[in-house]
């Protein structure tokens, strides 16, 4: 009897099992296949369920918080190593003999870069997400004081005399002179577009600061990225040299006798179609030789291979003897060793049209890189000891530094830092977006076109199936997982089918990702992208009198002259918050007689101040140009009816716009204040 | 378009102003000793500089036009806005900057420098643009928030950056990188046409067309008009009661002291006191005033009949000949007697050259030179010893 009973009972459950099996599995494959574009996808709820959440408690059980390590700076007696670790907010205090870390000091949110004083005496770490820099004694590892600067303070550098501090602020394209004693901001300059590299000259008479993004120029017009010179003595800039077809200028290092400085770069083609990868027709790497007297020479030279890519160049340094550079190319894991006599004498006995050409000779850095070296996962700040003889890394995406003897030019050793052990799914869905080795001839990654995972503000030529024009705009990857579809004409319905097959077909030229790689890399972009505050026009959820005014205006249903507007056509119907898009698409009269015929996939508007060029080819170099120049038949808004005044007020609430996160914790913090 | 609005203006107001107000104006005219009260100097030296030995520079010597609008020392070098684009003097030579280069618009009308970054600000008639290190930047209504392509007054306040446009006063902060406008719709001003920005001690002074002087005060971010309490258009009935008209061209601002210009005459505030200046009962070259640039004690005052300075007590007018190069140095001071009245003296130097031109637009001095726009070439001015 009881056999029977047993009988019926797993019977019944086999059946009932089988009758949800079978449906279930149809169902999940069904869904699987939709959400990933392919068919094949294995079925494993845990890829997108547990790796994709953004918070609570899978999300805390699946992601570890690493330290990241950014830049770092040596002591000047060469036993102790400032680490800036980034995801940490921490300043770590390293022992450089032992390998060990010492201290773990705290400072703000996203620490950028650190300096020491010239006395040893106080670390100044820049936050580049808290918009201050911390100022810390080193005796006690406290931090003493807190200087405000711009938006997004990321590069310093100190004055010779050590009484300034430069900070660059890499958001609102500026550069604040703080009087140290006084902890004062002196003045303010602007830079180039995205500052973020800083170096003073040996003599201490000239800084330069380099920038990221090109200025914004018409697309068909070669970029142009801003150096910016500065006269320390007189903190007036005295020179804004534009470089030519070259962005993403990372960090400098001027030679001993500082008649020369070196500068990371990146040539991008977004002028050609983009069909083709191999022998450089996406983007090269290299460096910017300047000479920072007046009217000095610039030269750009090259560090790829004809069939290997140095992508992503990121810091340079160069030995006391001014015999080595040494620069780190984070999508590669590679340090490139550049001898630089060599350079002085391929410079000195190439003709000007010459030296033009090598800016495109893959061939040429066989005349001066004479070594190249592995470290590991994404190789960002690089320090030399005081004597020279040691290189050290920072390698931001294995929680380490490298150490290489710059005599032998081998690595000599690791130092962990003590982040943990274990590598998340996002963590290595992080280090594919930061790897070029997924690209034919590891040409670019992901971080290349989405520096930061933001955008790298140039418009490329996508060319479309027929080979035509197919203008885009970079679009940001900040906290996307929401907002979908993708691609400016929304035809990819999940992140997982934007970098699938779709990605190696049309731009890394290889095999796609495999679909462990291609869930990481998912769970990377979903979860692992946070915006950054909106500091300077939001900072507090406050809006001031003329974004209130801009609010009215983007949510109104009656222009000016008591008419209703259409629903389709008011700001707030599309760019619904809390994204400021309602993931539709729509028709706003703005494609471009080359483009194919389609709508447009409602972009989000958080952070929108930080995306110039706008609209989906970058035609509007500012957001006032949408409407100004762009918007004449009131297709995109109703904006005709508008004053000059109403339209500054509705470009001051836009900016205003921020992520959901800083909302909600405003709104709670208010709240609890209640 | 700014000429020839000044220039219509001017034949008009002449006109009404010879055909109605003549006989009044000159028998209601006070005397010297009424409108200059407040005179204490005794010893006839009232201090103010004398400039001479005219150098004059035309489109011969490599200035892009000889309409020249403004002018602006800086440093080694001094900056001029013709009509034809900016001019650059240095080392003894010109460069000439066009939209070429970068420039918003030839017509460039004002421009300034600012002290904090040396960024030169230059307000052209189709935008402000910006010229820091060698490089042109261009602001305009259709890029930016500023008010309005017609940018008749740059201002350079620290890291603060004001315009008088045609479309209200606009505010740059260099630092937040954000624009206000002001018009009739936020500001007392009667409409939006505003010709003239200066600033000092936290507050900042525009000229609005037919508003008079609009005050704004950083601290509070509030604003006070001072208009014409007379009400009259014609004539500044009551004298020293307030600004002599509600049309002004221009405000300078120095040493505590605020002088707005109009084209009716000129008048200086204090704080306290406001005292009206007119041709009639000065030194002033002339009632129609382009512009005002205070320089410490002394302000420079440019108008259609030539060029005056006064400390407020003493006066010095340049004045061209009409049929000739050469012209006159008008200096006349004034002084109260033991009687309480007051006299003035006059002395007249003959200069050979003169300035260029008598309809002047733009004026700066430092330590050692005058320097002077005007309608037929840029003017310059040694001090004289």
């Amino acid at each position: 009897m009881k056999t029977s009973r047993i009988i019926i009972v797993i019977g019944f459950f086999s059946i009932l099992g089988l009758v949800v099996f079978f449906p279930g599995r149809k169902w999940a494959r069904g869904h699987v296949n939709y959400m990933t574009a392919v068919d094949d996808h294995p079925l494993n709820c845990f890829s997108c369920h547990a790796y994709t959440q953004k918070s609570g408690f899978i999300s805390k059980l699946v992601n570890r918080k690493y330290l990241s390590p950014f830049n770092l700076a040596v002591s000047k007696d060469g036993n102790r190593l400032y680490v800036v670790a980034q995801e940490s907010d921490a300043l770590l205090v390293v022992d450089a003999a032992n390998h060990k870390v010492l201290n773990k000091i705290g400072v703000g949110r996203l620490p950028h870069s650190v300096v020491l004083s010239a006395d040893g005496q106080k670390a100044y770490v820049s936050n580049e997400w808290a918009d201050n820099v911390s100022v810390i004694d080193l005796a006690s590892s406290k931090v003493v004081d807190t200087l405000n600067t711009g938006n997004g303070p990321a590069g310093l550098s100190l004055s010779a005399d050590g009484k300034f501090l430069y900070v660059i602020d890499s958001y609102s394209s500026n550069i604040s002179v703080i009087d140290v004693n006084t902890g004062e901001e002196r003045k303010r300059f602007d830079a180039g577009n995205n500052p973020t590299g800083t170096e003073l000259s040996p003599d201490g008479k000239t800084l330069l600061v380099t920038s990221r993004r090109s200025l914004i120029v018409p697309y068909g017009e070669s970029i142009k990225t801003e150096l910016t010179i500065v006269d320390e003595s007189t903190q007036r800039i005295t020179e804004r040299r534009n470089i030519e077809s070259a962005y993403l200028m990372e960090n400098a290092a001027f030679t001993p006798t500082g008649d020369l400085a070196l500068i990371t770069m990146i040539r991008p083609k977004n002028l050609v179609p983009s069909i083709q990868v191999e022998q450089g027709w996406m983007m090269t790497y290299g460096i910017v030789v300047i000479e920072p007297k007046q009217n000095g020479k610039t030269i750009q030279l090259l560090i790829d291979e004809p069939n290997a890519f140095y992508s992503d160049p990121f810091d340079i340094v160069i030995t006391p003897d001014g015999k080595k550079a040494f620069i780190s190319s984070s999508g590669v894991n590679t340090i490139s060793v550049v001898n630089i006599d060599s350079l002085r004498t391929l410079i000195a006995k190439s003709r000007a049209e010459q030296l033009a050409n090598y800016s495109n000779n893959l061939g040429i850095s066989s005349r001066y890189i004479i070594k190249r070296i592995k470290t590991g996962a994404d190789p960002k700040g690089l320090a030399l000891s005081t004597d020279g003889k040691l290189l050290y890394v920072a390698e931001q995406l294995e929680d380490k530094i490298g150490i290489i003897s710059t005599e032998n030019l081998e690595p000599a050793g690791t130092i962990d830092l003590g982040g943990p052990s274990t590598i998340t799914v996002a963590r290595r869905g992080r280090r594919l977006f930061n790897n070029s080795g997924h690209t034919f001839q590891t040409q670019f990654d992901c971080y290349t076109c989405h520096p930061d995972m933001h955008e790298d503000g140039l418009v490329y030529n996508m060319a479309s199936k027929d080979m035509g024009r197919n203008l885009t705009n970079t679009q940001s990857l900040r906290d996307i997982g929401d907002t979908p579809p993708y691609k400016w004409n929304g035809k990819n319905q999940t992140v997982y089918k934007q970098d699938g097959m779709r990605f190696s077909t049309v731009l890394t030229r290889t095999e796609q990702f495999n679909y462990k790689d291609l869930d990481a890399l998912t769970a990377y972009i979903i979860t692992g992208i946070p915006y950054p505050p909106n500091l300077q026009y939001n900072p507090n959820g406050e809006l001031t009198e003329s974004q209130l005014r801009g609010k009215a205006i983007f949510e109104r249903s009656k222009d000016s002259y008591g008419n209703i507007i259409p629903e389709n056509n008011r700001c707030i119907t599309c760019h619904t918050p809390p994204y400021y898009t309602n993931l539709k698409m729509a028709y706003v009269k703005t494609l471009a007689v080359s483009d194919d015929s389609m709508l447009f996939d409602t972009p989000h508007l958080n952070n929108i101040y930080a995306s110039p060029p706008y609209l989906h080819d970058g035609r509007a170099a500012t957001l006032e140009e949408i409407w100004t120049k762009y918007g004449k038949e009131d297709k995109h808004g109703v904006v005709n009816d508008m004053t000059k005044n109403q339209l500054n007020d509705l470009v001051d609430y836009l900016k205003s716009l921020r992520a959901p996160q800083y909302e909600y914790s405003d709104l709670k913090n208010k709240k609890d204040k209640k | 378009m700014r000429n020839i609005l000044r220039k219509n203006l001017q034949t008009s107001i002449t006109m009404i102003l010879c055909g109605i107000c003549s006989v009044l104006v000159i028998n209601s005219q006070p005397s010297a000793g009424k409108r200059t009260a407040e005179v204490k100097s005794k010893d006839n030296t009232n201090a103010i500089p004398v400039y001479g030995h005219w150098k004059n520079f035309t489109t011969k010597d490599g200035l892009p036009n000889n309409h020249a609008y403004c002018v602006r020392i800086d440093g080694k070098r001094v900056l001029v806005g013709t009509h034809e684009g900016m001019a650059v003097y240095e080392d003894g030579k010109w460069t000439n900057y066009t939209t070429k280069d970068g420039l918003a618009h030839n017509g460039v009308v004002s421009i300034d420098v600012s002290e904090l970054t040396g960024d030169v600000w230059i307000g052209t008639l189709g935008g402000l643009t910006r010229w820091s290190a060698g490089k042109f930047e261009t602001f305009n209504q259709l890029n930016s928030g500023l008010p309005n392509d017609l940018v008749y007054c740059v201002y350079c306040d620290g890291k603060d950056i004001w315009t008088a446009t045609g479309g209200g006063a606009g505010h740059y902060d260099t630092y937040s990188k954000q624009w206000e406008i002001f018009t009739e719709k936020n500001a007392p001003m009667h409409e939006p046409w505003t010709y003239g920005v200066s600033a000092g001690d936290g507050k900042v002074y525009i000229a609005a067309w037919g508003g008079g002087i609009i005050e704004y005060t950083y601290k509070t971010k509030q604003f006070k008009d001072y208009t014409d309490p007379d009400g009259e258009m014609e004539i500044d009935l009551l004298p020293d009661d307030g600004p002599v008209h509600d049309i002004t061209t221009g405000t300078a601002y120095a040493d505590g002291m605020l002088w707005v210009s109009s084209y009716f005459g000129f008048c200086s505030y204090d704080g306290t006191h406001w005292k009206g200046y007119f041709d009639h009962d000065s030194g002033l070259a002339s009632n129609f005033i382009n512009f005002v640039r205070a320089k410490g004690p002394v302000v420079f005052i440019c108008s259609d009949k030539g060029l005056s300075s006064t400390n407020g007590k003493s006066w010095v007018t340049y004045k061209k000949n009409d049929n000739n190069s050469d012209g006159l140095t008008i200096i006349k001071n004034y002084a109260r007697n033991d009687d309480s009245t007051v006299v003035h003296t006059t002395k007249e130097i003959p200069s050979s050259p003169s300035i260029a031109h008598n309809f002047i637009i733009g004026v700066d001095a430092d330590d050692n030179y005058l320097w002077v726009a005007t309608e037929g070439g840029v003017s310059r001015g040694e001090l004289l010893k």
